[in-house]
């Protein structure tokens, strides 16, 4: 009991408050930005046709009320929390009448396929390659593998994004240039080769970075762990190297590494803006993306609140999960 | 007694070099000594002498920038001599706590703190025996009971011991494979003083059962007395005299030594204690002749420029001192005349 009340309890708190907060400033920020969505689904509507002054106010109001956005910001608020509450995070603007949920189930399978295994091989990838690299540090591949990483990890991302782009699907046409996949979609071999063969180059631009940025925090780590009496006393004590290098040291290199796999996991719902516009990859980054240029409210604010949710409850779960990585960490 | 380590003229130098400038620290220059079989040898000597960076070459543990310069270390085994110097590192892995152990200095921070003791026991046997875990823990639990731990500490974390037990821990770790040869460096220190006794208790019922030799480094001439059968006192990276634990305590005769002795306190002595004039040279650039001389009472002319050797004084009692050698040689002359 006294783990529930001590250490669940004030966490599970800790995260609802998170999450309240969050969704509170979500809900104020696109209300205060400069792009209003009434005058533009108004001069969608006007573009090709003349209306009078008294059609144009009534007009506005229907938008308006179709929008949920008549009443003050308070009661705006008050409304936003039941939709809400109700899981119903309302009608979409620009692609009006289909509504946020249905939007957002689309693009979140191809987000979290592309994000969740990049992300997975990548904290694999570096954590492995970092730790031996680190261990083995007079070795050739090790220098080898520190400089190659090191020179393109300062890369802009956008750059290097654009790089694979032009080299992969312009110049030598091995992957396809836009799109999720191609063909009827389905649990057909087709239809998943085509997916592989899209997220390929995504994946790839994603990785990369992800690698470099994961090796060389599991380098830092390590060598600080290699210097430690206990690593130095295994290591006079002869004990086999692969002992050292996972129960020695990587296992004392896990809780900040899991504590950054936790929050990357979580960050996965706000989708990879740049990525995914890039690689016009459908995921939930492109329609972030396009909800933020048309003022969309309810899907910049359906987005945000995935993340909001995704990235909390992925700081609680690492939260709950430390004292299985370090016993030093009892709950309070 | 036989010999069970022997050490020839060993010298054992820092070379760093940082910004173009280079420096060599002398921290082990020309020790000759031999450490007899099933005995606590003891090293003596204040901070910076060399103590330390001595026992990493014996147990052949030094890496550069420390690289040994000249001299040989040899442990004569009952089956085997070996020239430690020149093993390759898999033998010298293989000698590694079946035959040749290290109690470390410190061992606050050597045990993993996200393993289990009996995790960590397994680990050690495991490297040198094949044993299973089950074996392994029973040999654990054995061993720990008869040292006269408690059997609890098995399954907890290194953070949930206090220091005392962590060290006593660390040294049934050590030993749990009867090594014939120990290193222990600074066994005792950072333990108050009831804690000390009972790591002294433990190392003595270590030696009484394996009648293991033990080679004991540290600046605490008062566990030396506890424990030590020989001591040998270093300064600056030389030793300067070595006799039995009796004769270096009841009568030194390196005015170094017997400046350590007067320092200690004494229970129905309330004097104040008089301190070694000078600080112990830096050892990048000793003093030419004698290293003691520049602190030392009785220099003469000949300590500034000549260094001196070790001279057997009495049979087993050593001592490197011009003016030392000088009176018993006197004394003799006086007794042929």
């Amino acid at each position: 009991m006294t783990l529930l009340k001590e250490f669940i309890l004030p966490r599970l708190l800790q995260w609802l408050l998170v999450i309240f907060i969050g969704v509170t400033i979500t809900f104020l920020i696109p209300r205060v930005s400069p792009v209003n969505p009434i005058d533009q689904a108004l001069s969608r509507l006007t573009a090709f046709q003349n209306l009078s002054p008294e059609a144009t106010i009534a007009l506005r109001a229907s938008i308006e009320d179709l929008y949920g956005l008549q009443g003050s910001i308070f009661e705006q608020y008050i409304a936003f929390w039941k939709r809400i509450l109700r899981g119903d995070l309302g009608p979409s603007f620009t692609s009006f009448p289909m509504m946020v949920n249905d939007i957002i189930r689309k693009s979140i399978g191809w987000t979290i396929g592309l994000l969740g295994t990049c992300v997975v091989i990548a904290w694999l990838l570096g954590l492995i390659l970092g730790t031996l690299a680190s261990y083995y540090r007079n070795r050739w591949w090790s220098r080898f593998l520190e400089n190659s990483l090191i020179t393109v990890y300062p890369i802009p991302y956008y750059i290097l994004a654009f790089v694979l782009l032009m080299l992969f699907a312009y110049y030598f046409p091995i992957f396809p240039l836009v799109g999720g996949g191609r063909g009827t979609p389905g649990l057909t071999w087709t239809y998943i080769r085509t997916v592989i063969q899209h997220a390929t180059l995504p994946a790839l631009s994603i990785i990369i970075g992800a690698t470099a940025f994961r090796f060389i925090m599991a380098k830092a780590l390590t060598s600080g762990e290699i210097a430690s009496d206990y690593v130095q006393y295994a290591e006079l004590a002869a004990l086999p190297k692969r002992k050292i290098i996972f129960s020695y040291i990587m296992r004392n290199t896990m809780l900040p590494q899991v504590t950054d796999l936790g929050l990357s996991l979580g960050a996965i719902f706000e989708g990879a803006l740049i990525t995914e516009v890039v690689f016009s990859y459908p995921g939930i980054g492109s329609s972030l993306y396009n909800a933020i240029i048309s003022a969309d409210y309810n899907m910049i604010m359906g987005i945000t609140l995935l993340s909001i949710v995704g990235i909390a409850t992925a700081s609680l779960l690492v939260d709950l999960s430390y004292p299985f990585f370090d016993p030093r960490v009892r709950y309070r | 007694m036989p010999t069970i380590v022997e050490v020839k003229d060993l010298k054992a130098y820092y070379h760093t070099h940082a910004y173009g400038v280079q420096r060599t620290v002398k921290a082990v220059d020309g020790i000759t000594l031999n450490i007899p079989e099933g005995q606590v040898y003891g090293i003596a000597g204040e901070s910076g002498c060399g103590k330390s960076t001595l026992l990493k070459v014996l147990l052949g543990a030094h890496k550069p920038p420390l690289y040994v310069v000249d001299g040989s270390v040899r442990y004569l085994f009952d089956d085997a001599q070996i020239a430690t110097l020149s093993l390759d590192e898999n033998t010298l892995r293989e000698l590694r706590w079946k035959q040749v152990s290290y109690i470390p200095q410190g061992s606050m921070h050597v045990l993993n703190p996200v393993r289990r003791i009996e995790d960590i026991f397994h680990d050690f046997v495991a490297a040198h025996q094949q044993v299973s875990k089950a074996e392994s823990t029973q040999l654990t639990r054995t061993y720990l009971r008869e040292l006269g731990l408690p059997e609890k500490v098995m399954a907890a974390y290194p953070h949930q011991l206090s220091g005392g037990m962590r060290q006593r821990v660390t040294i049934a770790l050590a030993t749990i494979l009867s090594p014939k040869l120990i290193f222990a460096d600074e066994p005792t220190t950072a333990l108050d003083v009831i804690v000390q006794r009972g790591v002294i208790q433990i190392l003595k019922e270590i030696k009484r059962r394996e009648g293991s030799t033990f080679v004991l480094i540290t600046h605490d001439l008062g566990v030396h007395a506890n424990l030590a059968d020989r001591i040998a006192v270093l300064y600056a990276g030389k030793l300067v005299e070595e006799a039995d634990s009796r004769t270096i305590l009841k009568k030194p005769l390196h005015p170094y030594t017997k400046f350590l002795i007067q320092s200690l306190p004494r229970l129905d002595d309330r004097s104040t204690r008089v301190s070694i004039p000078g600080r112990p040279p830096a050892l990048d650039n000793p003093p030419d002749g004698c290293r003691f001389h520049p602190r030392c009472p009785l220099a003469v002319d000949k300590c500034r420029t000549v260094d001196p050797a070790m001279v057997a004084i009495q049979p087993g009692h050593r001592v490197a001192c011009h003016v030392v050698t000088e009176a018993t040689e006197e004394v003799r002359h006086a007794a042929t005349a």
